[in-house]
């Protein structure tokens, strides 16, 4: 249990770093801005400084910050549905059928504005795929929807890759791109930050029952859950998460992993603390490395699926290090 | 008060039978010990008094109405059950562990208040890990484990309690301080309690009553004293058993042959 102390100092911490990493993501790039120039262009959106800011930068970053934050929730409830801290949001599938859509959509050569909407249709159709397989008779089965979500993904990788060796080779360089995970042409949609709030909302509201089915299915039900009912809630909710991530940013890896995972080693299994922090630090992480992804090789843009992996993987195995010495 | 019963119920595990027929009723008093050799079906029976199977047909009932009706949230507020093993995936301190006895009470936003947490300190107390509260789960040896999952089940506080092997693991002094516990609870008026069990002497010392399930669906019950004798115990295990007239009752153990 966390002292309520310890808890507002941790949450006002883990603003104060998003609000830090949006400020600076704003301000750095291959233009990057001085603290005139800065706070001018945040007061006059029409200069020219202010449209870099105002229109491209403030955008990406509030998505990337989204996503991220998506992203990292996602990763929450998945390890609790599948009862294994190695879960992460696309491990059923959900970002397959997405990226199959838009891939798709790409090499027909549909306008961007409608990949996302696409994305979301993709994703939609594997959930309902794995919903509708993995659902059967019975009490809940962890490994039959594990086992039906994983032969999913598979498929649909198949038919990614079927994809991109019939694909002309102009277009693979954009794919390989949203395949990676890439921020470049994302702005924020009302819709995805509104999905965000709102699943959050539900999430903290059932933070405990969380706390009781990550104890496993019988416990669950012995304390009151009716573990079927919620536990397909969980899966839905933990799949328009990852769909709606996807939709904007294509498969960026390890957040959604690691996230959860470090806030775990960090703040402790408590829900109720895990998925706020969870969701803040995963929207801080996003940002930061998407604004190392567009500063590292200024002019050149890295996708920031690499960055978060070349971060994550890293900062991962020391901390995991570090709680195993704890221990 | 609440009763926890069964009626005609037949529990099967795939083919095997467990329980043919089975009528009873855990009255508010009495401490049911439940006897049989391993794998004849205890757990299995005791899953489907706590509604977490189905049966095959007949039907268990809280307070007259099937149990598989209920909301299980309702159901947790009365019917409690200490399961054989508890395997912890993620950590967790073990305050929060014993706390989570509390879930069934609180609603859907509400956060556990000081009540909730005193009778979770008062548990861990009971069980002698009050000391052990901010530790991690993980770290816990498979006793310790034990009497933190006793404790969520006293913070839980059912009327019911359902307990498979509640002394696996545990060492003599704390098998019968948590033996004690079970019987003192059931004393003070009002609950119910039944017990897996292998160790006869425990069933002997502190149950009123004894069910027995001797395979094929076969199954006995009664009072202790007309329950535990040799016959019946040569017959349960299939091993000549002799009873020796102690102190304080008789107490069984395996005859030399």
């Amino acid at each position: 249990m966390m002292p309520t102390a310890h808890r507002r100092l941790l949450f006002f911490f883990l603003v104060i770093l998003s609000a830090a990493s949006i400020i600076v993501a704003a301000a750095a790039g291959s233009v990057s801005l001085d603290w005139d120039q800065w706070t001018n262009a945040l007061l006059h959106p029409a200069s020219e400084f202010g449209e870099l800011v105002w229109r491209l930068r403030i955008p990406r970053a509030t998505a990337a910050w989204t996503v991220g934050a998506l992203l990292s929730l996602s990763g929450c409830l998945m390890q609790v549905l599948l009862r294994n801290p190695l879960a992460d949001p696309y491990i059923l599938g959900v970002s397959g059928g997405a990226s199959f859509a838009t891939l798709l959509g790409m090499t027909v050569g549909v306008s961007a504005s409608l990949l996302p909407p696409l994305a979301w249709a993709g994703a939609l159709v594997s959930i309902l795929i794995v919903f509708s397989l993995a659902r059967g008779e019975g009490p809940w089965s962890r490994t039959r929807l594990l086992l039906t979500g994983v032969v999913t993904a598979s498929g649909w990788a198949a038919l990614i890759s079927l994809l991109l060796t019939l694909s002309p080779d102009g277009s693979l360089r954009g794919m390989l791109f949203w395949l990676i995970g890439d921020l470049s042409y994302s702005q924020l949609p009302s819709w995805a930050f509104a999905t965000l709030i709102f699943i959050f909302l539900i999430c903290l509201g059932m933070a405990r029952s969380l706390n009781v089915l990550a104890m496993g299915e019988t416990t669950a039900r012995l304390l009151g859950e009716p573990t079927r009912k919620v536990l397909w809630l969980v899966y839905l909710l933990a799949s328009i998460l990852t769909a709606t991530a996807v939709s904007i940013a294509g498969n960026i890896g390890f957040v959604g992993l690691i996230v959860p995972h470090l806030m775990r080693l960090i703040v402790g299994s408590d829900h109720r603390i895990l998925l706020p922090s969870a969701a803040l630090f995963g929207g801080f992480f996003l940002v930061f490395s998407d604004t190392l992804a567009r500063t590292l090789l200024a002019p050149r843009q890295l996708p920031v699926g690499v960055v978060t992996a070349l971060i994550g993987v890293p900062l991962f195995l020391l901390l995991l290090n570090r709680a195993k010495v704890k221990q | 008060m609440t009763v926890l019963g069964c009626k005609q119920l037949d529990v099967h595990i795939g083919s095997i039978d467990v329980a043919t027929k089975l009528s009873m009723e855990l009255a508010p008093g009495e401490f049911w010990g439940l006897l049989g050799p391993n794998g004849i079906g205890k757990t299995t029976l005791l899953k489907c008094l706590a509604g977490l199977l189905n049966p095959v047909s007949g039907q268990v009932f809280l307070e007259s109405r099937d149990i598989n009706e209920l909301p299980r949230k309702l159901v947790a507020r009365h019917v409690g059950m200490l399961q054989q093993y508890t395997v912890y995936v993620f950590d967790s301190s073990v305050i929060q562990t014993a706390l989570t006895g509390r879930h069934p009470h609180l609603a859907y936003w509400e956060r556990e208040g000081p009540d909730d947490l005193q009778k979770a300190r008062d548990a861990l107390k009971a069980v002698e890990l009050d000391a052990f509260s901010g530790r991690s789960v993980t770290g816990l040896s498979g006793g310790e484990a034990r009497r933190l999952a006793f404790a969520a089940l006293l913070v839980q506080d059912p009327e019911i309690m359902l307990l498979d092997e509640p002394t696996n693991h545990l060492d003599l002094r704390h098998q019968v301080q948590i033996m004690g516990m079970i019987r003192e609870r059931i004393r003070r008026g009002g609950f119910a309690a039944i017990a897996a069990l292998h160790d006869i002497n425990l069933a002997a010392r502190y149950c009123s009553h004894i069910l027995m399930l001797l395979g094929n669906g076969d199954w006995i019950a009664g009072h202790r004293e007309d329950m535990l004798n040799e016959v019946n115990l040569e017959k349960l295990y299939g091993c000549p058993v002799e009873m020796i007239q102690g102190k304080h009752g008789a107490r069984f153990h395996p005859a030399e042959v």
